[in-house]
């Protein structure tokens, strides 16, 4: 009866003055929302992105110039990094023993894609591409085929688009058509799979020619650097791989053994793990600005229970008078804290999992198809332990004076 | 005198109030025996509130000792002497002192609560009190909904509630026009009689006159002690 009742007073109190007791939950909410938002959208995209790249190609690993997923380290250690040439790629292709699984490709963005009367939008992907690529990094077409040898070594006109692109094509009909890249026409002669997106950017606003023809017609004279894809056969093999291509890598660099790499090498999985460093980033400053924003509302909480104490000076005498022991003064005065946070904590979680369960569902109708929502388990409990901490730790001392005020005095109290 | 349910022995208490020491109490001796009706009496100034406190276990002396059912209470701690409160004393204050957001029934079990009574007996004997003081058919109305004399019933009802060995009252009428409180003064004749111990804190002539004996205090002195000479058991 006297925790009910003590929880019962809280809300009351809250009723009661609805201005002051809002605010301050509102700031516990904040806090709360922090966590339980970010570990939410986090958690949720964590899930998809890991999947995602270990869709790209489970003992895969690439070599770039410069690193894919950069952050914290300057970028002017990579700007005078040497091209890693379409030479280097083929003597690298020669060299290794380990495995034959090597795919060269090059990208650039920013292209429009038109044919007949249509026009795609100026952003698509084009990817330069030899005849490994689709085995290399586990990519299938929906419709078509993929390029013979012959035209990705030689160079024909011939062009593979991603599902983004078939609305330029009003009959749905794309394999045979022509688009125009920049003046220059290609036969379309496949269609990609639907994959989705990472992180909002689809991975079906794309269009692979051979890498010849890209090298050629669409290679920026600073930036003919090309990626190589190279797949271990095992994952028992993945490591002596690795090491085979580094060895490689740095003979046809004329790399002394004191210099560094001049180029980035890394297993998908590295890129996972750097995608989850990031997401660890955005989490941990989401959770010290949520703790942060808590520890204000305890001393939210601090005041308005010490200005609770104070109007019920009286009541508390006549609890004392009745036989109200101190622990029990002290125990009504910390439930009521505590329920105060936990009501402040509940509009935050509440509001968190809304907030990141929507977003969850924007992006999967707008990129990410399969996407699924991540309950953040681990933040919901968290955010009521550390609400029932705030509540008992800043109720603390108001509890004190309550159990500490002398009966009669306060029996005396107008 | 060793049945006596209360024996002070030359207390004293002396209150710093800055550099002043204001002597409440200088010297008093008494002793409540059971089934007493004993009215407090004295002007403002005379030590009565201060006597009261220590009656009902609020204060501890400055010197002097005071013995409850024989326990000692001079040396008691903070919660020894809240747990005499609510086993041994029933207070009813000039002022009802309910709860305003409990029911009558909530205000009547609180005592039972802090003295970890089951919830069942608790709502048992709480209702037992109200019927007493005949409010049975008011339990869940909220002192807001009471009227004063019926409020002070709930209060009474509050202090019978534990079967406390002394009701000390506070001015129980103070707050109460004169036909509510010769009721309320009737109530507390009925509870005399039917065994309780009264002691009544009043300036009126006309309240203390329902009681046996009455306490005069005067400059933290016992002024006389006597019975009461009109005091008459009503029909």
């Amino acid at each position: 009866m006297n925790v009910y009742e003590s929880i019962v007073i809280a809300v009351d109190s809250v009723r009661a003055h609805k201005l002051r007791s809002s605010l301050t939950l509102l700031s516990i909410g904040i806090g709360v929302f922090a966590i339980i938002a970010s570990s939410g959208i986090t958690g949720t995209l964590q899930q998809t992105v890991s999947s995602q790249l270990a869709d790209l190609g489970e003992n895969s690993m690439l070599i770039q110039r410069t690193p894919s997923i950069n952050f914290g380290h300057s970028w002017r250690k990579y700007r005078t990094r040497k091209d890693i040439t379409p030479d280097i790629a083929r003597g690298l292709r020669e060299r290794m023993t380990t495995t034959s699984l090597i795919s060269v490709s090059n990208t650039n963005n920013g292209f429009t894609i038109q044919s007949g009367q249509e026009s795609s939008n100026p952003d698509v992907a084009l990817i330069g591409i030899d005849d490994m690529y689709f085995e290399v990094n586990a990519i299938s077409l929906q419709e078509g085929r993929a390029f013979t040898e012959q035209e990705a070594t030689i160079g024909n006109n011939v062009a593979i688009i991603g599902t983004d692109l078939l609305p330029l094509f009003p009959d749905g009909k794309p394999l045979g058509k022509t688009i125009t890249i920049r003046n220059q026409q290609f036969t379309v002669v496949g269609v990609l799979e639907r994959k989705g997106g990472i992180i909002g950017q689809s991975q079906d606003n794309r269009v692979l020619i051979p890498l010849a023809v890209f090298i050629k017609y669409y290679t920026f004279r600073w930036d003919t650097s090309v990626d190589i894809a190279i797949k271990a056969y095992t994952k028992e093999s993945v490591a002596a791989t690795f090491d085979e291509a580094v060895g490689i890598m740095r003979t046809l660099r004329d790399l002394k053994p004191w210099e560094e790499n001049d180029f980035e090498i890394d297993l998908n999985e590295a890129l996972a793990g750097q995608f989850n460093n990031l997401s660890m980033a955005i989490v941990v400053v989401a959770w010290i600005s949520g703790l942060g924003a808590l520890v204000a509302a305890g001393i939210g909480i601090m005041n308005m229970m010490l200005v609770s104490v104070k109007e019920r000076t009286r009541e508390i005498g006549v609890r004392k008078a009745l036989g109200a022991r101190r622990r029990w003064i002290t125990r009504q005065f910390l439930i009521e804290s505590v329920t105060l946070c936990q009501l402040g904590g509940a509009t935050g979680v509440a509001g968190g999992l809304l907030t990141s369960w929507g977003v969850t569902l924007i992006v999967r109708t707008t990129s990410v198809p399969g996407l699924d929502f991540v309950f953040p388990w681990f933040a919901v409990v968290f955010s009521v332990i550390a609400c029932t901490m705030i509540g008992v730790g800043f109720g603390l001392y108001p509890a004190w004076r309550a159990a500490s005020l002398d009966p009669i005095e306060a029996l005396r109290y107008e | 005198m060793s049945d006596a349910i209360i024996d002070i022995r030359h207390i004293a208490k002396v209150y710093e109030m800055g550099n002043e020491e204001v002597h409440a109490l200088r010297d008093v001796s008494l002793t409540v025996g059971a089934n007493e009706y004993i009215a407090l009496m004295g002007p403002s100034g005379s030590g009565k509130s201060t006597l009261m406190n220590m009656l009902g276990c609020l204060d501890t002396p400055s010197s002097g000792t005071y013995l409850f059912n024989g326990q000692s209470v001079g040396d008691m701690s903070d919660d020894d002497l809240a747990e005499i409160r609510n086993q041994e004393i029933g207070f009813v204050f000039q002022t009802f002192n309910l709860l305003p957001r409990a029911s009558a029934l909530q205000n009547v079990e609180l005592p039972l609560v802090y003295s970890g009574a089951p919830r069942s007996e608790r709502s048992r004997r709480a209702e037992d009190a109200l019927t007493r003081v005949g409010l049975a058919d008011r339990i869940d109305h909220r002192p807001n909904e009471l009227s004063g004399g019926q409020r002070q019933r709930v209060a009474i009802a509050r202090a019978l509630v534990t079967q406390p060995s002394i009701i000390l009252a506070d001015e129980p009428t103070g707050n109460l026009d004169s036909k509510t409180g010769q009721d309320i003064m009737a109530l507390f004749d009925e509870l005399w009689r039917s065994g309780n111990t009264v002691i009544l804190v009043t300036h009126e002539e006309e309240i203390a006159r329902h009681a046996q004996r009455i306490i005069r205090l005067r400059d933290g002195l016992v002024e006389s002690d006597q019975p009461n000479e009109f005091h008459a058991t009503p029909l």
